[in-house]
């Protein structure tokens, strides 16, 4: 009965969204937009626990370049300059760490909850 | 290989700390600051380049493309600011012998090769980030007048204290 519930409201809120192959038990019910800012080379926060399907924008507030890639190299936000964004929808392969590409010792984690 | 890292770099402070009876860093204005930080910038721009152009480790390339990519935004703001401040940067004793010494570690890297020419790289970037840093943290900043000139420098702090860390990494690579 539950299920069924949760699966109303995922189709009604997020009716863009493909339901295909989506494991309903990680789907969240209300899409929601988180923001790692890049500050002084640090990821801020440096770990962040999402929904499938969320956003996750990170915003460079450096004044060098910097990326956010995945370690085992499934997804990259690819070179933000100072100042640029970069949204990404989580999926499945998003947990896990991610670091930048110039500044290898920048490492945050994203966890799938 | 160490031992005569450690003296490069002893020897790089020696040279600044030397001259501070008649030229005292600690004495520069900040438009002579200015000047320096675009010199030292440009430094590890060239330095950058021959291990683009000498060097065959991926590594070294990553960080090579790193020091030119973040040197070169730093200078640009370091320019936007100094034209906003419709101001020149001056030349002065410390750019000259930064310069020298520069000359001089070019010449030396140009005649290596493989992993020898690696380990000398990472090595002089180590010492000289740490080298630059050290005059940034507690000489200059502590300085400078103009405030807008002052933030600038500690971002650019930050910048180099990064890599530095990320020169650390790369000596450890390398060895
Ligand atoms: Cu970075």
């Amino acid at each position: 009965m539950q299920k069924i519930n949760r699966r109303n409201l995922l189709i009604s809120s997020v009716a863009a969204y493909t339901v295909t192959g989506l494991n309903l038990a990680q789907a969240h019910t209300t899409p929601a937009e988180y923001t790692i800012n890049i500050r002084k080379f640090k990821f801020e926060p440096d770990h962040i626990d999402v929904h499938i399907g969320d956003t996750i924008t990170w915003v460079n507030q450096d004044l060098v370049a910097h990326t956010a890639t995945a370690e085992a190299g499934d997804w990259d936000t690819e070179m933000l300059e100072k100042s640029q964004s970069k949204s990404l929808q989580v999926t499945k392969g998003m947990t896990g760490e991610y670091f930048c590409v110039f500044h290898p010792h920048m490492k945050g984690t994203i966890n799938i909850k | 290989m160490k031992i005569k890292t450690t003296l490069l770099a002893a020897g790089f402070i020696a040279s600044m700390v030397g001259v501070a009876h008649a030229n005292d860093p600690a004495k520069l204005n900040d438009l002579e600051i200015a000047h320096v930080a675009y010199i030292a910038d440009n430094i590890d721009i060239r330095y950058a380049h021959l291990a683009l152009a000498i060097s065959s480790n991926p590594a070294i390339h990553d960080f090579a493309k790193t020091m030119i990519r973040d040197h070169t935004a730093v200078n640009e703001q370091a320019l936007a600011l100094l034209a906003k401040l419709d101001a020149q940067p001056q030349d002065n004793f410390l750019s000259q012998s930064l310069q020298e010494n520069a000359e001089k570690l070019i010449t030396e890297m140009s005649a290596l090769r493989g992993a020898a020419f690696d380990k000398f790289y990472a090595e002089n970037e180590l010492a000289y980030h740490k080298a630059v840093n050290d005059l940034v943290g507690n000489t200059f900043i502590p300085n400078i007048e103009n405030a807008e000139v002052k933030s600038l420098f500690e971002a650019g702090l930050e910048i180099f204290q990064a890599h530095e860390h990320h020169a650390e990494m790369m000596v450890g690579e390398v060895n």
